[in-house]
C-alpha cells in the first residue's frame, strides 16, 4: 500500500489552490483597496469595515443569526425523534423510509423554493385544488417553513447514521446496570449520538445562515440575510448593482468563514474522517 | 451447596422458525460457579440473555429467589452481565464506566468512590481510573467489564464468553482470577463458553448443551469421567469410542475379547458404545495383551506423545510418555474403572 | 407494567408524528412541482386541467434548450472526472500512515462543511487570478472541485475494509504497480466508486450557488437560468417543472436499478 501514497499528493496541491489561495486573497481584499479585476499596487486599509455600520448589513447579520438558529433548533426538535424512530425500525422499512428522505433532494433546489413560493401565494394552486389558503409570502414564518423543509434532512441523516451504527449491546449494558429507559437515553444513547448531533447542527445551520435565494424569493426581498449582501457585493457584472464592492464583500465573507472555521473545528473533534457527513 | 437461587422451568424460545431452547429446565444454586458449555448455536447465550432479561421466553418460567421474574426488566433484576465484547461505554472513562450502576442507584459520591476504588484494586487496575476505554488493552477492558458488573454486588453475575477475545496466556491467568473472585465474593457465576478446558478448570457445575437441550449436568469430574453420550464424550476432551456388546453386568465385549468393567444395568447382549480416554490406554507387551495393534502415526505434544494405533481397522488414540516407533506391534491394556459404557447411539 | 407500556407507546407516537410531519414538509414541494408540470395554466395560480403539453414543449422550447444541454454536459463530464480523480486520491490517502490520513480527510471535509457561497466565491477568486474567462470550463472545474470530496468520502469506507496485504499480494503475483490497482483494488471498491459517482452526478445536476458564482453572465445551467429569469421579474415556462420531474424520475430509476443489481449480486455471493 505504501507505494500508492504518491496518489494523494496532487490532491493536497489541488486543495491548496482552491482553498488556501482564495482565503489569503479574501483576507488581502478585506483589509485593503486591492482591485480583484485589476490587480496592482494596493494600500492596507480598514475602510471596508464601514459596512458594518450600515443598517442594511447589521440587519442582515442579525437576520442570518436569528433565522439560522431558529431553523436549527426546530430541525433538531423534529429531526432527533425522527432519526431515533427510523433507527428503531426493522431493516427493510428503515431502508425504504431513508431512501424516501433522500429522493426529494434530487429535485432541483431552486424549483423546490419556487414551489414553496407558489404555495405561499395568497391565491395559489393549493388554494384552488384543496381550498387551503396559506398566505405566508413575505413573512418570517414563510421563510422559516421553507428553510426547515429545505434543511431538515441534513439534520436527520447524520444523527440517524450514528444511531444506526450504535452498538445495541451498550444499551443492554446500561439497562443491565439498572438504568431505566429514560436514564439509558440520557446517559448512554444521547451522549453517544452527540457526534451526529454536532454534524447535523452544523450541516443545517451553515446553509441556513448563508442561503440567499430562499429569503429573496419567499421573503419577497423584504428579509435579507448575509448571503444576500454577499451576492450584491460580488455579482456586479451579473446583477449590475451599483452597491457592488468586492472588498466589502470579501470582508463579510471572512466573517462567514469564521463561523465556518468554528464549525469545522467542532466537526473535526467529533468526526475526523467525515463519516457522518454523507 | 446452598439453596436454589434460580429455577428455569420448561423454557422454550424460538427465533422465527428456529427453536433455540427446547423445554429447558435448570436450577442454579447460591454461590455456585455454573458453566453452560456447548458448540455455537446450542442456545447457551440465549439462556443467559433470558436470565439477564434481554430476551423473554416464549414458554416457561424463570424463578429468582422464589419469585417469578419473567416480566421483570433487566434494570430491575439483581443480576449483572459481563458482555461478550465487554460493551464498555466509549464516551466514559474507566471510573465512570464502573460507577455507572452506582450513580443510577443515586449512591453518595463518597460511597461510590470507595466502592469503585476497592473494585479497581481487586481487578488490579488501580491508577487507571481516568483512562478512556479506547486506550486500554483487551485484558484491561475485560477487567473493567468485570469490575463494572461486580461493583453493583449482584446476586448473580452472567458472563458471556468473557475471555474469548484474549490470547491463551492471558486467558489462563484470567480463568484463575475469575475463580478466585467468585470464591471471595460468594456470588453466583453463570458462565457461558464453548471452550471445554475453560469449563473444566473453573466450574463447580457444568451444563453441556446442544441444539437447545441439556445433554448432561454434573461436576467437571463427572462430565469428564462419565460422559452420558457420544456427543459429550467427544466434546469434552478426546475419546476413543469403540462399538461393543454388554454381555452382562460388569462385563463387556469389544475387539472380540471380554473385558471387566464397572457399569451395570444394561440389557443382556445390548449393543453399546465403549468410551476410553486416550490417557487411560497403556502399552504392555503384545503377548500379554487383549488388544494388539500397529503404531500408525506419532506426534510429540510436549508433555506426552500422541500415538495412533490401528487395531482391527479401528484407530485408537493414546496419550503416553512412552515412545514407540511407527510400524511397531504394540499391546494395549486398560483398567476396568477406565472403561466407560454408554448406550449405542445409532445416529452417530 | 400498564403505566410503563403507555409511556413507551406515547414516546413512539411522538416519533411517528414527527416522522409523518417531516415527510410532509419534504414532499410538499415535490408534489407541487408535479402538479404544476401537468397543469394547463401557464402562471400556475390555479388548476386549469390536466395536460402533458409542457413535457412536449420541453423538447421544442429553444430558450430552455441551451441551459438543459449545459447542465447535462457539465454533470456528465464533471462526474467522470471527479470519480476518476477522487478514486485515485482516495487510494493514495488510504495508503498514508494513520495520522497523515486523518489530516488529509480533515482537509477533504473543508468543501463539504463550507457553505456553498464561500466555496463559490473562493473559486471565483481563483479563476479571476488566473484570468480564466468564466463559462463552461470554469463551471466544470468548480463542479469537479465540489464533487471530489464526496467521491472520496464514499470510496474511503470500502478502502478501509480492504485487507492491507491485498495489493501486496497482487504485486507478489506479478501485477505491475498500476495493474495492481486496477486488478486488485478497484474491483473491491467498485460499489463505493459507483455511489460516489451517483452522488457527484446528482449534486452537479442540481447545483445553483456554486455555478452562479463561477459561470459569468453568459453561461447558464437550468438553475441559474431560472434564477436570472425570475430576477428580471419574468416568469418561466412550466416546461421547467416538466424538466425537473423527468430528471428526478431518471435519477430515481438509475439509483433503484443500481441498488437492485447490487442487492442481487450480494445475495448470490
Amino acid at each position: 500500500m505504501r507505494r500508492l501514497r504518491p496518489y494523494a499528493i496532487p490532491y493536497l496541491l489541488w486543495m491548496g489552490i482552491f482553498i488556501l489561495i482564495p482565503t489569503i486573497i479574501l483576507i488581502i481584499l478585506g483589509f485593503s483597496n486591492l482591485e480583484l479585476y485589476n490587480l496592482g499596487v494596493f494600500d492596507l486599509t480598514l475602510v471596508n469595515f464601514r459596512i458594518f455600520i450600515q443598517d442594511q448589513v447589521i440587519n442582515a447579520l442579525l437576520n442570518s443569526l436569528i433565522y439560522s438558529v431558529i431553523t436549527t433548533v426546530i430541525c433538531f426538535i423534529i429531526g432527533y425523534p425522527v432519526a431515533y424512530y427510523l433507527s428503531t425500525l426493522p431493516e427493510k422499512k428503515r431502508k425504504i423510509l431513508l431512501a424516501m428522505m433522500i429522493v426529494p433532494l434530487w429535485s432541483n433546489m431552486l424549483l423546490r423554493i419556487i414551489a414553496w413560493e407558489k404555495i405561499f401565494q395568497p391565491t395559489s394552486i393549493i388554494n384552488d385544488l384543496f381550498g387551503i389558503s396559506i398566505d405566508l409570502l413575505g413573512t418570517p414564518t414563510g421563510v422559516l417553513i421553507g428553510m426547515i423543509a429545505m434543511y431538515l434532512p441534513f439534520m436527520i441523516f447524520p444523527i440517524f447514521s450514528v444511531l444506526e451504527k450504535m452498538d445495541y449491546k451498550l444499551i443492554e449494558a446500561a439497562k443491565d446496570l439498572g438504568a431505566s429507559d429514560y436514564q439509558t437515553f440520557i446517559k448512554v444513547t444521547f451522549p453517544l449520538s452527540s457526534g451526529g448531533v454536532v454534524s447535523g447542527v452544523i450541516m443545517t445551520m451553515l446553509p441556513a445562515m448563508t442561503s440567499f435565494v430562499l429569503p429573496a424569493r419567499i421573503g419577497l426581498g423584504k428579509i435579507n440575510l448575509i448571503g444576500n449582501i454577499i451576492e450584491s457585493k460580488f455579482m456586479k457584472e451579473v446583477l449590475g448593482s451599483s452597491g457592488a464592492s468586492i472588498n466589502q464583500g470579501a470582508l463579510i465573507s471572512l466573517l462567514l468563514m469564521i463561523f465556518s472555521v468554528i464549525s469545522f473545528v467542532l466537526i473535526t473533534r467529533v468526526d475526523k474522517e467525515g463519516e457522518t457527513l454523507i | 451447596m446452598g439453596k436454589k437461587l434460580i429455577i428455569m422451568k420448561n423454557i422454550s424460545k424460538s427465533f422465527g422458525d428456529q427453536l433455540v431452547l427446547d423445554n429447558f429446565n435448570l436450577y442454579i444454586n447460591e454461590n455456585e460457579f455454573i458453566t453452560l458449555l456447548g458448540p455455537s448455536g446450542c442456545g447457551k447465550t440465549t439462556c443467559l440473555r433470558i436470565l439477564g432479561g434481554f430476551e423473554t421466553a416464549d414458554e416457561g418460567t424463570v424463578e429468582f429467589n422464589g419469585k417469578i421474574i419473567n416480566d421483570l426488566e433487566p434494570n430491575q433484576r439483581e443480576i449483572n452481565t459481563c458482555f461478550q465484547k465487554y460493551a464498555l461505554f466509549p464516551h466514559l472513562n474507566v471510573y465512570d464506566n464502573i460507577a455507572f450502576g452506582l450513580k443510577i442507584k443515586k449512591m453518595s459520591k463518597d460511597a461510590i468512590h470507595e466502592r469503585v476504588m476497592n473494585i479497581l484494586k481487586m481487578v488490579k487496575l488501580t491508577g487507571f481510573e481516568n483512562r478512556m476505554i479506547s486506550t486500554l488493552s483487551g485484558g484491561q477492558q475485560q477487567r473493567v467489564a468485570i469490575a463494572r458488573a461486580l461493583v453493583n454486588r449482584p446476586k448473580v453475575l452472567l458472563l458471556d464468553e468473557p475471555l474469548a477475545a484474549l490470547d491463551l496466556k492471558l486467558r489462563q491467568e484470567m480463568q484463575y482470577e475469575l475463580k478466585e473472585m467468585q470464591r471471595e465474593l460468594g456470588i453466583t457465576f453463570v458462565y457461558v463458553t464453548h471452550d471445554q478446558e475453560e469449563a473444566l478448570t473453573m466450574s463447580d457445575t457444568i451444563v453441556v448443551m446442544d441444539h437447545g437441550k441439556i445433554l448432561q449436568i454434573g461436576t467437571p469430574e463427572d462430565i469428564y469421567n462419565e460422559p452420558s453420550s457420544r456427543f459429550v464424550a467427544n466434546f469434552i476432551g478426546e475419546s476413543n469410542i469403540i462399538k461393543g456388546v454388554m454381555l452382562e453386568d460388569y462385563s463387556v465385549e469389544f475387539f472380540g475379547e471380554t473385558f471387566e468393567c464397572v457399569d451395570k444395568g444394561f440389557k443382556k447382549s445390548e449393543a453399546v458404545d465403549v468410551i476410553i480416554r486416550p490417557e487411560d490406554l497403556d502399552f504392555i507387551s503384545p503377548s500379554k495383551a487383549k488388544i494388539v495393534g500397529i503404531v500408525d502415526s506419532l506426534i510429540f505434544r510436549g508433555v506426552h506423545y500422541e500415538i495412533n494405533v490401528l487395531v482391527e481397522g479401528k484407530e485408537l488414540t493414546i496419550h503416553t510418555t512412552k515412545h514407540r516407533k511407527i510400524g511397531d506391534k504394540v499391546g494395549l491394556s486398560v483398567e476396568p474403572n477406565n472403561i466407560h459404557i454408554i448406550p449405542r447411539d445409532n445416529n452417530a | 407494567m400498564m403505566k410503563k407500556s403507555v409511556k413507551k407507546k406515547s414516546l413512539k407516537f411522538i416519533g411517528l408524528f414527527f416522522t409523518v410531519l417531516s415527510y410532509l414538509l419534504i414532499f410538499t414541494p415535490i408534489v407541487v412541482i408535479f402538479i404544476l408540470s401537468v397543469n394547463a395554466s401557464t402562471k400556475g395560480y390555479s388548476w386549469e386541467g390536466f395536460t402533458l403539453k409542457w413535457y412536449v414543449e420541453l423538447f421544442e422550447n429553444d430558450v430552455m434548450n441551451e441551459p438543459i444541454m449545459n447542465t447535462l454536459l457539465v454533470a456528465v463530464s464533471s462526474t467522470v472526472i471527479a470519480t476518476v480523480l477522487g478514486t485515485a486520491f482516495a487510494i493514495g490517502i488510504n495508503a498514508l500512515e494513520k495520522k497523515r490520513r486523518v489530516q488529509m480527510m480533515v482537509i477533504n471535509n473543508v468543501p463539504v462543511v463550507n457553505p456553498d457561497i464561500v466555496t463559490g466565491i473562493s473559486l471565483m477568486i481563483v479563476f479571476s487570478l488566473l484570468s480564466f474567462t468564466l463559462g463552461y470550463y470554469t463551471v466544470l472545474i468548480a463542479h469537479v472541485f465540489f464533487s471530489i470530496p464526496y467521491v472520496i468520502l464514499s470510496v474511503m469506507p470500502r478502502l478501509k475494509k480492504l485487507d492491507p496485504n491485498l495489493y501486496e499480494a497482487g504485486l507478489d503475483l506479478g501485477c505491475s504497480r498500476i495493474s495492481g490497482v486496477f486488478k486488485v483494488i478497484i474491483p473491491n471498491i467498485s460499489t463505493g466508486i459507483l455511489s460516489g459517482a451517483l452522488m457527484a452526478f446528482t449534486m452537479s445536476i442540481d447545483d445553483f450557488i456554486i455555478t452562479y458564482f463561477t459561470s459569468g453572465a453568459e453561461y447558464m445551467n437550468v438553475s441559474t437560468w431560472l434564477y436570472a429569469t425570475l430576477s428580471r421579474g419574468r416568469s418561466f415556462t412550466p416546461a421547467a417543472y416538466a424538466y425537473n420531474i423527468i430528471i428526478f424520475t431518471i435519477t430515481i430509476a438509475i439509483i433503484l436499478f443500481v441498488n437492485l443489481k447490487r442487492d442481487r449480486k450480494e445475495k448470490t455471493v
